[in-house]
């Protein structure tokens, strides 16, 4: 009765598992065969499989440009995060001062604002700029929309970290700056890594701030790309399904290594 | 003063070391004041005026005004209330179930979590793509499993009729998020005290019993928690819509953020002014909202104990 019961629950997950990762793996199978193929069975696995499309989206697609540019802005994005966000976690956890929470609570604050309440005013300082439809206005907007995330998962790990240590720091003659530096900083590398993780997915899927930002084709992002491709190309089934997997597998790859932290990180704003 | 503070150093007693925290915190402000507090600050600006390309004009009220009679921004309101309202409930629901079925140990638990958990890390705009075709009329595996079974009246072009466009929709954010919620109800279980549940088996209270009364409770926080970031996420929701649907067909999937976009940038009305309004109104909607739902939760709290 209870092996029974125990095998009824078991094919339940098991149909759930299919449910969720199913999409994912007909995109796969779509992804290496070719259209014409794709319209004789949509179902139908990839035999032979057709590695070479994803040569023909890369070059002439132009899918390695937007990957290019996704890298770039994405990547410069998270290291200015990590980095600015870091300092002013560690200064929030750190010294007790007048203040101290308002701008904690400010900076947090705004996680949950709507982005329609700055995306439109942003388009417009960005023109004024001379920032708009340019990879580093995209990048300093992603720093300002991740920054708040970024300050909550470090702040709260670099509070925990006991103040003795930082005492003993001190009395070595370490300034304010190596102690955050050479003491704070590789301490907190886990959490240091979750947000490196986290906002690299996250903005690698960025969409709403990109359309609004760049319209250049030499600028699109992957995101940006993907959807220009099925405007144009709706029936082509075939090699959107490749354009897809191209955004995907830099994310699978980071699950794949680091599921668990990255877990940790989508989580880490929902468990308290 | 605080203890620990006293402690530290000589120095940093006397004085408030702001020179440092300056350097420390700079940027993060620097950044904030230019790309979040300005543009915030000017898009209310902006909602009472009429902003041209060449010059803004002063409006007062009219903006607001005029949103009051806009057909198609109410719409856009209940679709994205609708979503918003409908998605916390099925997604913490499911996820709960599926938690507690790992949760009673079955086999694989790793795997499976970790497979539930996959959709939440694609961009929505891979997903609706893949939706786009799962809905197709003619190839998608709905529709050919429906006409499979025998169904072939109940195949439709999901996307495309106004009555089922948005619960189609809402499904596939649900499909989107219940492995996130999962994962973090699974979490919350794991960390639960041990011994009360052992006094509830003790107790011989049941699987439902221990559910509605010890589980239940003990996981309190979190599906609250769960819920209003749900409902947040859903409050914002922009990229699904707009690979999918557009807001079309006749406006059934129009939400706030599509809507706004549409009047910003595609509208050929070049006035900014108006889907500021549109966006300041939003912003204190939402506002309102998640402190109304914070405050109701913390109200119960305190009724309870």
């Amino acid at each position: 009765m209870a092996a029974a019961k125990r095998a009824a629950l078991l094919l339940v997950l098991c149909l759930y598992t299919a449910f969720a990762a199913g999409p994912f793996v007909w995109a796969a199978m779509l992804s290496l065969r070719t259209t014409t193929e794709i319209h004789r069975n949509h179902f139908a696995p990839p035999n032979p499989a057709h590695w070479d499309k994803f040569a023909e989206a890369w070059f002439t697609s132009n899918y390695g440009v937007y990957f290019t540019n996704s890298t770039q802005v994405v990547v410069s994005a998270v290291v200015i995060l990590t980095l600015v966000g870091s300092m002013a976690a560690h200064c929030l956890a750190r010294y007790r001062f007048r203040l101290n929470r308002l701008i904690y609570f400010v900076l947090f604050s705004t996680i949950i604002f709507p982005p329609q309440i700055t995306i439109i005013s942003l388009f417009q300082i960005l023109v004024q700029y001379g920032l708009y439809n340019s990879k580093l206005g995209l990048t300093l907007v992603y720093v300002a929309i991740q920054l708040p995330l970024t300050i909550y998962i470090l702040e709260s790990f670099f509070a925990r970290i006991p103040s003795d240590l930082f005492d003993a720091a001190r009395i070595d003659g370490y300034s304010d700056w190596e102690i955050f530096w050479r003491v704070s900083l590789p301490i907190a590398l886990p959490a240091v890594a979750t947000t490196v993780i986290l906002n690299f997915i996250l903005l690698w899927n960025e969409f709403l701030y990109a359309v609004v930002l760049i319209t250049e084709e030499a600028n699109r992002t992957l995101p940006l790309g993907i959807q220009r491709f099925i405007g144009d190309t709706q029936e082509d089934v075939g090699m959107i399904a490749t354009g897809l997997m191209i955004a995907i597998i830099p994310v699978v790859v980071i699950y794949a290594f680091f599921s668990e932290r990255l877990i940790q990180g989508m989580t880490a704003g929902a468990v308290k | 003063m605080p203890v620990g503070q006293q402690q530290t150093s000589g120095a940093s007693v006397c004085s408030t070391p702001w020179g440092t925290i300056g350097v420390f915190l700079l940027p993060s402000l620097l950044i904030y004041a230019a790309f979040t507090a300005y543009p915030a600050v000017r898009t209310i600006w902006n909602s009472f005026h009429k902003v041209l390309p060449r010059a803004d004009e002063a409006v007062g009220l009219a903006n607001y005004a005029e949103l009051m009679r806009d057909d198609i921004f109410w719409r856009s309101v209940r679709n994205t209330i609708t979503w918003a309202c409908t998605s916390p409930l099925i997604e913490v629901s499911i996820a709960l179930l599926l938690a507690l079925a790992l949760y009673a140990k079955v086999p694989g638990a790793r795997f499976f979590r970790i497979a539930w958990f996959t959709p939440v890390l694609m961009s929505y705009v891979v997903v609706g793509i893949l939706w786009l075709w799962i809905y197709n009329f003619d190839w998608g595996p709905v529709n050919v499993a429906l006409r499979a079974l025998g169904l072939a009246s109940w195949a439709k072009a999901w996307l495309g009729d106004p009555k089922t466009a948005l619960p189609s929709l809402i499904f596939v954010t649900s499909w989107m998020w219940v492995g996130f919620n999962m994962v973090v109800l699974l979490a919350a279980l794991h960390s639960l005290p041990r011994e009360v549940l052992e006094a509830a088996e003790l107790d011989n209270c049941g699987w439902g019993g221990k559910l509605v009364y010890v589980i239940l409770p003990l996981l309190r926080a979190t599906l609250l928690n769960l819920v209003v970031l749900s409902f947040i996420g859903k409050m914002k929701i922009f990229d699904l819509v707009w690979i999918t649907t557009k807001g079309n067909p006749l406006w059934a999937t129009e939400t706030v953020s599509t809507y706004v976009y549409k009047r910003a940038f595609e509208w050929t009305t070049f006035d900014l002014g108006y889907p500021s309004t549109i966006a300041a109104l939003w912003f204190v909607i939402v506002l309102a909202a998640v402190l109304a739902l914070t405050w109701l939760f913390r109200l119960r709290e305190k009724l309870e104990y």
